[in-house]
């Protein structure tokens, strides 16, 4: 019994302290090293800070030296498959272009609108601070889904900032180095993002679920249930201020979501695919109320307010000029459909009166076959037709001689 | 104990588990594939297989260093991952003095029982002390295919090791 607790002790005491022929420091030693660093990283010191920051800008940048071979492989392999596709997604993109363009130019009236309206009830939000940055490291971890970009402190970047791309929501900053940001997706688990249902109105909070869904919490579903609609857009609420109110999301399939009895949203984006970003950050527009005092400042406001009203007027008198030439070439284009309408008619008009006049034949040479001889002129029945003249053939669709009264 | 004549092959045989390491905790392209239901951790397969069939092969400083980089590129708190891969290493280690004849079984639950641990301490760290909050399906989908992935890797470092020494079966 002693020999063997021995044996454990002396088998434990050797893994930890003993030192390879080259190995400069035991394992215990730098077990509680690593110890003494997570607990370092619970204090903000400013020491610490920076020199974290530091590791982290030289790390970030050698992992991407480090994976560029790797990257070109991919990005050439995309571009091979890329060049498959290329001819269905031209002809796809060609027809998706005209119903975009019409739509586009509904979006842009309701978004005046939806200007005006949010001024009023003093909700409208300006960007402030606005940068694009690439996609520096983009490591699918099992504990955090984050990626790290190439823009930081130095260009303005701050924490809480919102990160887009295109006009999609892809997650807040939630680290800030000299160089470099990490930004936390909004599939990770750990991201919160109030959120509103559009139609319903619904508000509630989002967290990721996996890369392509996220999942909606403190939601009443039974509402949503009752109002029966197949597909809800997920929008940003602005509740928290962190982000301003309308950023779409996804959208969810309420036959789905039913079925798996969970509200599953399915993001926009591929965030696994990201290339580019744009963070932004906002805040409300300036009224300056306050400065009615200030006759310069007053003078100053009300030529910025004019100034946007003539931005606001021209643009409306562009989307008017621009309704106006779709307006005109849908005219022509149902002038041009209108005349190939006509013809056409005309054509089947003509063709209808040529099988009219067939059937008749037929049904002629039906009746001819039956009650020819009843028509027939011959030596002995004189009173008769002669085949082929018009009464020959009155008699013969008569079924027989027309008896006079 | 080894006779290696070959230089390069010296150089193949005693630096690929390092540059492993790091090019799988570096590479953005990792093995953390983008299916559904299955994951794994290369590192903790590589270190415990080389801590455990050769003495030496990665330095506990480089697997320290390694455990940083692997932080710093999850965004996990640093120093969390260097514990887990030394730990990995101190049983691999204690598990090397007390065994007399290898066996790949044996070898196989006790990794099973030291990832369970590092998990267990690793998670609990995260979640009481930085509020982490984990997906816990996804954990233990991790740790299967770690476990998994294990038996495979075994034997094909164990192929690799043999080829670069000349000594194919």
């Amino acid at each position: 019994m002693d020999s063997s607790r021995d044996d454990f002790v002396i088998a434990i005491r050797s893994a930890f302290l003993k030192k390879g022929n080259k190995q400069k420091f035991s394992l215990l030693s730098l077990i509680l090293f690593s110890i003494f660093f997570l607990v370092l990283g619970n204090f903000n010191f400013k020491i610490i800070k920076f020199n974290r920051t530091i590791i982290k800008e030289i790390i970030y940048y050698s992992s991407t030296i480090v994976s560029l071979p790797e990257n070109i492989i991919k990005n050439s392999f995309n571009k091979v498959s890329d060049h498959f596709y290329h001819y269905d997604d031209y002809t796809k993109i060609k027809s998706n272009l005209r119903e975009l363009k019409n739509k586009n130019l509904e979006k842009e009236i309701i978004t005046f609108e939806n200007i005006e309206l949010k001024k009023l009830i003093d909700d409208y939000f300006v960007e402030d601070r606005q940068a694009y940055a690439k996609v520096l490291i983009d490591k699918q971890s099992p504990f955090l889904r984050s990626i790290v970009i190439n823009k930081g402190s130095k260009n303005g970047v701050k924490a809480g900032m919102a990160v887009y791309d295109d006009i999609y929501l892809v997650g807040k900053i939630v680290e800030v180095n000299f160089l470099t940001s990490r930004v936390l997706l909004i599939s990770d688990i750990n991201s919160k993002i109030p959120i509103t249902i559009q139609p319903t109105n619904l508000q509630g909070i989002m967290s990721g679920l996996d890369q392509k869904k996220g999942q909606l919490q403190y939601i009443n579903k039974e509402k949503l249930i009752n109002d029966n609609i197949e597909t809800l857009l997920v929008v940003t609420s602005g509740i928290g201020g962190i982000f301003r109110s309308g950023i779409p999301i996804g959208e969810i399939n309420l036959a789905d979501a039913l079925e798996n009895n969970k509200l599953v949203v399915n993001f926009y984006r591929n965030f696994t695919q990201l290339k580019y970003v744009k963070i932004s950050s906002h805040r409300k527009e300036n009224n300056n109320t306050d400065n009615t005092d200030n006759p310069e400042k007053k003078k100053s406001q009300e030529r910025y307010d004019q100034l946007q009203n003539i931005k606001i007027l021209k643009k409306k008198k562009k989307i008017k000029y621009e309704k106006k030439i779709i307006l005109q070439s849908e005219n022509i284009k149902l002038k041009k459909d209108l005349n190939d309408a006509q013809n056409e008619i005309r054509k089947k008009n003509k063709e209808l009166s040529k099988n009219r006049e067939k059937s008749e034949n037929l049904k002629f040479l039906e009746l001819n076959l039956l009650h020819g001889h009843k028509c027939k002129k011959s030596l002995f029945r004189s009173h008769l037709y002669k085949v082929g003249s018009d009464e020959y053939r009155a008699c013969i669709l008569n079924e027989g001689p027309i008896k006079k009264n | 104990m080894i006779n290696i004549n070959n230089k390069k092959r010296y150089f193949l045989y005693k630096y690929t588990p390092i540059f492993l390491l790091f090019t799988s905790i570096l590479n953005e392209i990792d093995f953390n594939l983008e299916f559904k239901y299955f994951s794994f951790n290369f590192a903790y397969i590589l270190i415990f297989y080389y801590s455990l069939k050769r003495e030496g092969s990665i330095g506990y400083i480089l697997i320290f260093i390694a455990g940083l980089f692997n932080d710093v590129m999850n965004g996990l708190p640093m120093g969390i991952s260097s514990l887990s891969y030394l730990l990995l290493c101190t049983v691999a280690s204690y598990l090397r003095n007390i065994t007399l004849r290898p066996n790949l079984i044996k070898d196989w639950i006790s990794f099973l029982i030291t990832i369970l641990a590092l998990n267990f301490i690793t998670y609990t760290y995260l979640i009481l002390f930085f509020n982490y909050e984990i997906n816990y399906f996804d954990q233990v989908l991790n740790i299967v295919g770690t476990l998994l992935s294990y038996l495979v890797f075994s034997f094909i470092f164990k192929f690799y090791d043999n080829l670069v020494l000349g000594r194919v079966d």
